[in-house]
């Protein structure tokens, strides 16, 4: 599924997920749309999620600490510290979310705003820290279960990212 | 799936060798000895190994006394394999919402450059009480 033949430090296609997708408008009003707490409410997480935020700070160093609300009435509270910030191109952060224990209790997240004439392509690069683990139960699991579709979409994903 | 038993399946995967036991399960049951064969390691390593994937979920053991066949246990793999999907899910609504979201955006913005305009007045008392304008409005200024 993955191009882990070109493993490199810098090949980081096995342990994240990415997604791109072009929007019609213009970068900076989607840099808006994510920066601005009263406007990323009205759009963050899966439908029906709310979100409260109870501090959100957008520069280098900047702490952004808000809960999601489930459906089920299931609180997330997560905790992110942004690491750049360069309007209206590129947000990176770290972000530790969900339970102690939970592995994906610490990723890495950049997104990037890429403008495309009135058009913007966002792309979202999520790094788990846990590379070789999700490779193997790539490998694995997609052998057992004869390619599970998730792993499918994942790859499609991966595939299909190209940088810019 | 609570993230305590996540991160037991993490915390047995954390590992190469046994990584690569569970990869040579792929292909079909195998004793104690066969799976040691290709490491170079005692039979007590390779059992502890054994140990914590069999701690895990990740493999089931025989019961036949003197062999006991090692064989891969998929369903922790599974939950490993949904989490991540959790997360693609999560960010492709997102991103849904946000297309949503703009769309809104933009036509408030054209219902409030009409109204400006003077061709689309009968749409002014709807463009005013739309919600999203005025908060979009109110993060520019304080932007500002």
């Amino acid at each position: 599924m993955t191009n882990g033949k070109t493993a490199s430090p810098e090949n980081r296609a096995d342990r994240e997920i990415v997604l791109t997708r072009v929007f019609d408008a213009p970068r900076e009003l989607i840099w808006d749309a994510w920066t601005d707490p009263k406007q990323i409410v009205q759009w963050w997480g899966p439908r029906g999620f709310t979100m409260t935020i109870h501090e959100m700070d957008v520069r280098p160093g900047g702490v952004w600490k808000h809960t999601m609300h489930g459906p089920d009435g299931t609180d997330y509270p997560t905790q992110c510290v942004f690491v750049e910030v360069v309007e209206p191109e590129r947000i990176v952060y770290y972000m530790a979310g969900g339970k102690k224990g939970d592995p994906g209790h610490e990723s890495q997240v950049t997104w990037t705003f890429g403008a495309q004439g009135n058009k913007t392509k966002l792309t979202l690069r999520m790094l788990f820290p846990s590379a070789e683990i999700l490779e193997g139960v790539a490998k694995t699991y997609g052998v057992v279960e004869g390619g599970t579709q998730t792993f499918d979409r994942l790859g499609e994903h991966l595939a299909k990212d190209s940088p810019g | 799936m609570p993230p305590d038993r996540l991160s037991t399946t993490f915390a047995a995967l954390a590992d190469p060798t046994r990584r690569a036991i569970l990869a040579r399960l792929v292909s079909g049951g195998a004793s104690v000895t066969e799976l040691a064969e290709p490491f170079a390691m005692s039979l007590p390593a390779i059992s502890k190994h054994l140990k914590v994937l069999e701690r895990a979920g990740l493999i089931a053991r025989g019961r036949a006394a003197q062999w006991r066949p090692c064989r891969l246990e998929a369903g922790p793999l599974k939950n490993v394999a949904d989490w991540v999907e959790g997360y693609r899910r999560f960010w492709e609504q997102s991103f849904d919402r946000l297309d949503d979201y703009l769309r809104e955006l933009k036509a408030a913005r054209a219902n409030v450059w009409l109204s400006n305009t003077n061709t689309g007045s009968a749409r002014t008392g709807k463009t005013l009480a739309h919600p999203k304008v005025s908060k979009a409005k109110t993060a520019r200024e304080d932007k500002l």
